[in-house]
């Protein structure tokens, strides 16, 4: 069963990352399960069911994977920092291409049994949220400025600042309330997958892993990626 | 200043006698002072007059922060809270300080600091969306815990505002009170404070942001990775594993590096495993303090869902828990807390656990209880001192005599004696009802007056009473010899200072800690083995000096003084050197203006002064060496068959005790007879408007 699911994970990863190099563009997440999470390194333990709802997701860049795990989320929110100074210059953790701070409290949902669901005032558990760089960007679709399109090298939607006039229609229209109009710049914010924050998370809850070691790693349990 | 980075430049004055809200510059303290406790010293230096006392309506709060809060420097996450202190006999200034969210949240709404003055006719709190302020009806919040009142709150501002309340032992004007935000991040000592002002909490939520001095973006992710790299150790800046390691060359079986291959963060989905997290790997640093079994033994491997911590700290010194058995008290199954409250329950335990077992799963569920109430009740340990003293007054005789028949009896002692976990519910309980048993959160001074506790509470050792002065100590002669025990008769407060106890516990041998000793003090004799001591010499005076100043610095500036400085590091090709000029590289940085690791230290020193020419202030007094600097008995009087200065004793000697003291004054310039602060080096610091006024009130040696 697990097999099933590993082989269906690097088919997936096989898929998009042709797709990367040959069209620039990026795709959707990849729900990621223990199995996987074992294959690829994040974690040692042999998974024992294939059930486990890590909440763990993967996405495919230039440089390699991006892993995200909330299971290793402290809520240093560091990524949300280390995000702003690489971007923008400033620590500005409102206009965070990555999203912790607003999860931190209470998860996404504030509920009157907060004391047992998500949150650090609840059961701890918080997910730093990435932008899902959508096949259907609901973004892009609704800027009217044509300002957010996907970058050749990345794949990412990107905000086009001279374009952007700040309406904030790209914030109300994704479902996940990812970008952020600046208050200070007045242009909208969003994920340009450069993987700062994976590279500077304390305990590779966000992690990045480059395309030779994964496909070292990959080759190491007799699989193969291309 | 055109334009102000690292700072925000403003500060918020809230007066709740008259409802007046300001926005006021901050720089006119932060040029000088860096921030935090030293715009906060100054504060209440000019605007609270002396003789002022902890509840009078013209004390004032001073929630401040430096530089550094807001900006990802690592462990920036504290704030510094300054005012009269309730508990202090003469209600001398102290500093009381948070971790969590609330100080970079402050900045982020574009505050340095609020100073709280006055005191309102009833209950409210205080509202603090970016620059929209205002002062709210707190009736419906008098009464509840922290945790309901910040829900409360949070429905009011929204889910991701942060907020500092105070519980039932603060609206009580209890001295050993807490301000809590976020859980479990609590600020000890100035609680009762907030109470005296009908002030039950401050929300605040903020769009804005921190700068960095211009251009400097990469130069100061750089840093960061740096410091993650090569420099940071674990909690307590513990630089070794707590077992031997592949990559280790030394190991130390009390280091709080206790992350170790097949440990696990147990209750993680999938469980997360420790390993082995050497230097060099930034992405493991946040797994090294699996701090749940280091403070609550090995069963707590398999409860711990993660670890927490303040923001921007890349250490993780909290353990977050599923403690399943809460649910049987009425509680949720999670518990989280700092060490201090973590440890300090079981101190009430006068008969141990039922289970027998100290580390064992009745002492994890009892300490976990006891953590949670006392983080809801915001009730202060007085650095574990509360536990203690109920220990002694139980022991003695001493509570049964003065509890009325009627309260004694209707206390279920039952539980303390059989060992149950239900003991913390009757003690905290009890502890913020209005009997004659809450007057335990009077302090160790009050609670003498009125309990009548004898010369042995103050002189036993065992009980940890380190002064007159009503605090007890931290990390005092057994830390350093008379290095640990001149940082705990400095301060109006147990002393809080781990400048000089993270480098002494690093868990690096004592050869090579001598060695580093001797090129930052200036000779290895700076330091002593443990239980191996010499008399005093000025380089221990100038490890205690730097000690002292440093931790003013971290506390203005503002870093976690529980992890900063970084005198040694985890790094072999550094030979074990760490970077003591690294908050003057993150100041530079933030704030666009250059500094040296020199000029830094100075800007503490002046800091470290004005505490002390408030201490003689609020003392009306110059005798700081006897009135103030004193030392308690059981320092000299431990070990009777044993000699100061023979090995294996922490016993120091008096004479030499007061030779430390004036090699210590000499080194700060102060008055060698009385150690007050005189006119020639408060000038020399800057201080010319303090020694004036010190001298208007002949308090100048
Ligand atoms: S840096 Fe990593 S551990 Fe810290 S908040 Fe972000 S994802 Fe969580
Ligand atoms: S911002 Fe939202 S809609 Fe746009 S690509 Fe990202 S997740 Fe999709
Ligand atoms: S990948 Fe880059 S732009 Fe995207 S959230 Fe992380 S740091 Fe920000």
């Amino acid at each position: 069963m697990f097999e099933k699911e590993i082989e269906e994970f690097i088919e997936k990863v096989r898929t998009r990352r042709e797709f990367l190099k040959m069209s620039g563009k990026g795709l959707a997440g990849i729900t990621v399960t223990a199995s996987v999470l074992n294959l690829i390194g994040c974690t040692k333990e042999e998974p024992t069911s294939t059930e486990v709802p890590t909440g763990a997701a993967a996405f495919v860049i230039p440089k390699g994977l991006i892993v995200s795990q909330p299971n290793r989320c402290t809520g240093c929110q560091r990524c949300e920092m280390v995000c702003t100074v690489a971007n923008d210059g400033k620590v500005h953790p409102y206009v965070s291409r990555v999203k912790i701070a607003r999860n931190f409290n209470y998860g996404s949902e504030m509920t009157d049994n907060y004391r047992n669901e998500n949150g650090y005032f609840g059961n701890f558990l918080m997910t730093p949220e990435t932008c899902r760089q959508c096949e259907d960007a609901k973004c892009a679709a609704a800027c009217p400025a044509d300002a957010i399109s996907q970058n050749e090298a990345t794949g990412a939607w990107t905000v086009d600042e001279n374009k952007c006039v700040g309406c904030g229609a790209c914030v109300q229209a994704c479902p996940w309330n990812m970008p952020t109009i600046d208050p200070e710049t007045g242009k909208s914010t969003k994920c340009i997958l450069c993987g700062e924050c994976a590279e500077n998370c304390i305990t590779g809850s966000l992690s990045l892993i480059p395309w030779e070691k994964l496909e070292a790693m990959l080759r190491r349990r007799g699989y193969r990626l291309s | 200043m055109a334009n102000i980075t690292g700072w925000t430049g403003k500060l918020l004055r809230v007066n709740l006698s008259t409802g007046d809200i300001k926005i006021e510059d901050s720089m006119k303290y932060n040029k000088d002072l860096i921030g935090g406790a030293g715009l906060g010293y100054k504060v209440i230096f000019d605007e609270v007059p002396q003789g002022t006392k902890a509840f009078d309506e013209a004390n004032k709060v001073v929630i401040a922060v430096g530089p550094l809060t807001g900006t990802t420097a690592p462990c920036s996450g504290r704030t510094n809270i300054t005012s009269l202190a309730p508990a202090n006999p003469y209600h001398a200034v102290t500093d009381s300080h948070m971790g969590g969210n609330f100080g970079p949240w402050m900045k982020f709404a574009g505050y340095d600091a609020i100073i709280i003055e006055g005191a309102s006719k009833s209950p409210v709190w205080i509202k603090i969306e970016d620059d929209k302020v205002s002062i709210e009806d707190a009736s419906g919040l008098w009464g509840k815990g922290v945790i309901d009142t910040t829900n409360e709150i949070n429905k009011i501002m929204g889910k991701e505002a942060c907020i500092a309340a105070i519980g039932p032992a603060g609206e009580k004007m209890k001295n050993l009170a807490s301000i809590v935000n976020t859980v479990n991040h609590s600020a000890g000592g100035h609680g009762g404070v907030l109470g005296s002002k009908n002030l039950k909490a401050i929300g605040v939520k903020g769009t804005g942001a921190v700068h960095i001095a211009d251009g400097k973006n990469r130069d100061w992710l750089d840093l960061n990775k740096y410091m993650l790299g090569e420099i940071i150790g674990a909690n307590n800046n513990h630089v070794v594993p707590s077992t031997p390691q592949t990559w280790a060359e030394y190991h130390s079986a009390g280091s709080r590096w206790t992350a170790q291959t097949a440990l696990f963060w147990g209750a993680a989905n999938p469980p997360v495993e420790t390993g082995e997290c050497p230097p060099g790997d930034l992405n493991k640093v946040g797994l090294r303090t699996q701090k749940a079994i280091f403070d609550l033994g090995e069963v707590a491997e398999e409860r711990t869902i993660k670890m927490g911590g303040c923001y921007s700290c890349p250490i993780r010194c909290q353990s977050n828990l599923h403690v399943p058995e809460l649910e049987k008290y009425g509680l949720t199954p999670y518990a989280t807390s700092t060490c201090i409250n973590f440890s300090t329950p079981g101190t009430a335990m006068l008969n141990g656990y039922s289970d027998g077992e100290n580390k064992g799963e009745v002492a994890l569920i009892t300490k976990c209880l006891g953590s949670r109430l006392a983080d809801d009740y915001g009730v202060w340990s007085n650095y574990g001192q509360l536990h203690r003293d109920f220990r002694y007054a139980y022991n003695s005789g001493k509570l049964k005599e003065v509890l009325p028949k009627e309260e004694w009896d209707s206390i279920d002692w039952s539980l303390m004696e059989s060992g149950d976990p239900g003991w913390m519910l009757e003690f905290y309980n009890n502890l913020i009802a209005d009997g004659e048993f809450s007057h335990l959160l009077d302090g160790p001074y009050e609670l003498d007056k009125r309990w009548n506790l004898g010369k042995d509470y103050w002189t036993g050792s065992g009980n940890n009473v380190w002064s007159k002065m009503a605090y007890p100590k931290h990390h005092s002669n057994e830390a350093g010899a008379q290095v640990g025990a001149l940082i705990n008769t400095f301060f109006n407060r147990d002393c809080n200072n781990h400048s000089h106890m993270n480098f002494i516990g690093a868990g690096l041998p004592i050869e090579l800690l001598k060695e580093i000793a001797g090129e930052v003090w200036g000779s290895p004799d700076a330091l002593d083995a443990p239980k191996n001591y010499t008399p005093m010499n000025e380089y221990k005076a100038k490890f205690a000096k730097w000690s002292i100043d440093r931790n003013m610095l971290h506390d203005s500036i503002t870093l976690c003084n529980w992890v900063w400085p970084m005198t040694v590091s985890p790094s072999k090709s550094r030979n074990y050197r760490g970077d003591l000029a690294l908050e003057a590289k993150f100041y530079s940085l933030a704030t666009g203006i250059e500094m040296s690791e020199e000029e830094l230290d100075l800007q503490a020193e002046r800091i470290t002064n004005l505490h002390r020419a408030l201490t003689v202030r609020d003392m009306n007094t110059i005798d700081m060496r006897n009135e103030h600097d004193t030392i308690p008995e059981w320092v000299f009087d431990v070990d009777p068959d044993m000699k100061p200065f023979t090995e294996g004793t922490v016993k120091l000697d008096r004479d030499d005790m007061q030779l430390a003291l004036t090699m210590l004054y000499k080194e700060y310039g102060w008055d060698e007879k009385t150690g007050a602060p005189t006119r020639e080096t408060l000038e020399r610091l800057g201080l010319k408007d303090i020694a004036d006024e010190l001298d208007s009130l002949n308090l100048l040696p």
